[in-house]
């Protein structure tokens, strides 16, 4: 255990922790949008900045993204003083250039007063942040469908050679986890599309309730060793086989003891 | 300890007073949250039964769980989902075969049963005592010859 002080308040963490991870803990409400927990800190963002110091460090002071940053002993850690809120305003402007239409990017800017950009906004913005949340989760659960593509300027969320990913399942984890909500997908009839890549959806044997493709399905049977007839009924049908077979069960033993 | 929620089918009028508190305990944000536990109609004697995880030995949604996103706690034995981990891929959803694992759409969260940490509301509020709550006591085995 390691003992630091966050904000004037002294609070323990495991050692190896990340602040960011410490810091969501305790309640303090720091901005970061490519982080997840279910995949390694990245720090493409920036927006978890925060302000460090030790006692021996003599007033000196040092400005770590907080995801990345695991913590120490004796630190001392403020997260919204004036300098930390201008970095962050300066990071929040220049994803509004990037950005402009984004909802989610907007209400974080203006949380941090910013309410304009300064700097020319992107003809054609599409809101992706590029903080690659989506491609890491995509690779965290195995299927590495998408990737980034290009660099500096050119850089997008792609799958290979931006034609219909051959390895992606259709399981909508990257539409799910993206911060700025710019993944689409259409569920239509028993069809799933996105990437352009059609999927089927499973519909439930009884009430033709869809949760995922078939593809997906096929997936974690074969990864898994799930077997493949769980997939056949939807939860709530699954649910109401589960009451008739533990009524039947009563009705036996009821049976049995008469 | 390790608990287990014990159902009793024979007792339940399906009142789901254990569905009512059941979302009040996992509330967020002020607002209900999705019952993690059914009570149904079983079909026979006009019987009731409420459904909710059996906390398997060889779980399926975290066999199916690509992020390892739900785990057991050791202390208590029940299989718990950590929403901060969770992709939303529906695996889970789709993969329980009795149903337990469920979308929460109102929030947009998958839930599942967690025995309340040890201490299952649902078994507090339970007017008929269909559901209990019994700490596992470690039986000893004999060994297979």
């Amino acid at each position: 255990m390691v003992s630091l002080t966050i904000n004037g308040r002294v609070v323990q963490a495991n050692k190896g922790e990340m602040l960011l991870s410490v810091t969501r803990r305790e309640g303090i409400d720091i901005p970061a949008l490519c982080h997840h927990d279910a995949v390694e800190p990245f720090g493409a963002c920036r927006l978890c900045m925060v302000e460090i110091t030790k006692a021996e460090w003599d007033g000196w002071t040092n400005y770590v993204a907080a995801c990345l940053y695991p913590v120490e002993d004796g630190l001392i850690v403020q997260t919204h003083s004036s300098k930390v809120n201008e970095l962050r305003r300066t990071v929040l402007d220049l994803l509004l250039a990037r950005c402009p239409n984004s909802p989610e990017i907007r209400q974080l800017a203006a949380e941090y007063g910013v309410t304009q950009t300064a700097y020319e906004e992107i003809p054609d913005a599409d809101n992706c942040i590029l903080c690659g949340l989506c491609t890491r989760v995509c690779e965290r659960l195995g299927f590495k469908a998408i990737s980034t593509v290009g660099r500096g300027h050119d850089k997008v969320v792609a799958p290979p050679l931006k034609e219909a990913p051959p390895d992606c399942v259709g399981c909508l984890s990257c539409a799910q986890v993206c911060p700025t909500n710019v993944i689409q997908y259409e569920d239509e009839g028993n069809k799933r599309t996105i990437w352009n890549k059609s999927f089927e959806l499973i519909a439930c044997k009884e009430c033709g309730k869809q949760t995922i493709t078939r593809d997906f399905a096929e997936a974690l049977s074969s990864q898994r060793n799930i077997p493949e007839d769980y997939f056949e009924l939807c939860d709530e049908c699954h649910r109401r086989e589960l009451s008739v077979k533990m009524g039947s069960i009563v009705s036996w033993s009821r049976e049995a003891a008469s | 300890m390790k608990q287990r929620l014990i159902v009793t089918p024979d007792l339940c009028t399906g009142c789901r007073t254990c569905e009512l508190a059941c979302a009040f305990a996992h509330s967020v944000k002020g607002k209900p949250g999705r019952s993690r536990i059914y009570p149904l109609p079983t079909g026979k004697h006009e019987m009731w039964t409420p459904v909710v995880c059996l906390h398997c030995d060889d779980p399926a949604c975290a066999k199916s769980c690509l992020v390892d996103a739900i785990t057991r706690n050791e202390e208590t034995g029940a299989m718990e989902l950590d929403n901060d981990k969770c992709v939303k891929c529906m695996a889970c959803v789709a993969a329980c075969p009795f149903g337990c694992s469920l979308h929460d759409a109102q929030h947009d969260l998958v839930v599942k049963c967690d025995l309340c940490g040890g201490d299952p509301v649902c078994a507090h509020f339970c007017p008929t005592k269909a559901l209990t709550c019994r700490p596992v006591i470690p039986t000893r085995r004999k060994a297979v010859v």
